[in-house]
């Protein structure tokens, strides 16, 4: 199950784009980009998931992880997730502090 | 194989199956892949696969990071696909843990960042499934799921 994870800024954005399957195993992936993501200091961290086939709370740990790693003031969004993957963010209560939008 | 003699000598039952694979997060996607084929086989839509992938892998992940704490040991997976239901169950050999007792919601009014994330798969996993029991027995956490095709259920779970 593999987890393809890319990184780029663009303008005052960090884009992390995700495609396969998010769970237990490839989760580490998402959260080393995390790290690197939050160290640049953008005022919006948009994670672009509408590769993502499959995401199980391993992923929703590693959104909780980029919610606090990075400063108060930056907004983390989650842009594009199929509507299975946004029901389980929804189940968690995280949309109340990530943006969740069709992208 | 014991499997495909068991098919062909009850070509008239449901077809059953059964994987057993090292308790370890690789293990994950060779589980995955055998729950999707009991699915496919009991002709669950993609919603209702979906449920029943996302709560056997919650599971499989518990056991293996919590059940044997990274230790080594084995998962039992077995499948049984019927007309518009599939059931699997889970078997380990770990210290005993019932789900339903372990269960923990998610509190939503505390922010993420004072959370506790622990527990949450177990409870996605029991609200995923339409059916869901536990026991112990001979040393073993045997743990059963149901999952009915969409518009099968006379008691869906609210939108």
């Amino acid at each position: 199950m593999p987890l393809s994870v890319s990184l780029s800024i663009e303008g005052d954005t960090t884009v992390i784009e995700l495609a396969g399957e998010l769970d237990a195993s490839t989760a580490p992936d998402f959260h080393q980009t995390i790290e690197k993501a939050a160290g640049h200091g953008t005022a919006t961290v948009e994670i672009r998931m509408a590769g993502v086939g499959y995401m199980a709370s391993a992923g929703l740990r590693s959104l909780v992880f980029a919610q606090q790693k990075v400063a108060g003031h930056v907004t983390v969004k989650v842009v594009g997730a199929i509507e299975p993957v946004a029901r389980t963010i929804r189940t968690a209560g995280l949309d109340r502090s990530i943006v969740l939008t069709d992208g | 194989m014991a499997d495909n003699r068991r098919r062909g000598a009850f070509l008239a039952e449901p077809a059953a199956d059964e994987l057993q694979v090292p308790a370890c997060l690789g293990s994950l996607a060779a589980i995955a892949a055998f729950v999707q084929a009991v699915a496919g086989r009991a002709g669950l839509d993609q919603g209702s696969a979906y449920r029943l992938r996302l709560a056997v892998d919650e599971l499989a992940t518990n056991i293996v990071t919590h059940g044997y704490r990274g230790g080594d040991g084995r998962i039992t997976v077995r499948g049984r696909a019927g007309a518009g239901w599939a059931r699997i169950v889970v078997e380990d050999s770990a210290p005993p843990f019932d789900p339903v007792a372990g269960r923990l919601p998610p509190a939503t009014d505390e922010p993420p960042e004072r959370r506790r994330i622990g527990g949450l798969g177990i409870h996605l996993a029991l609200t995923s499934v339409d059916e869901f029991s536990y026991v112990r027995r001979d040393g073993r956490n045997i743990s059963t799921l149901t999952v009915k095709a969409e518009g099968t259920d006379p008691c869906p779970p609210r939108p």
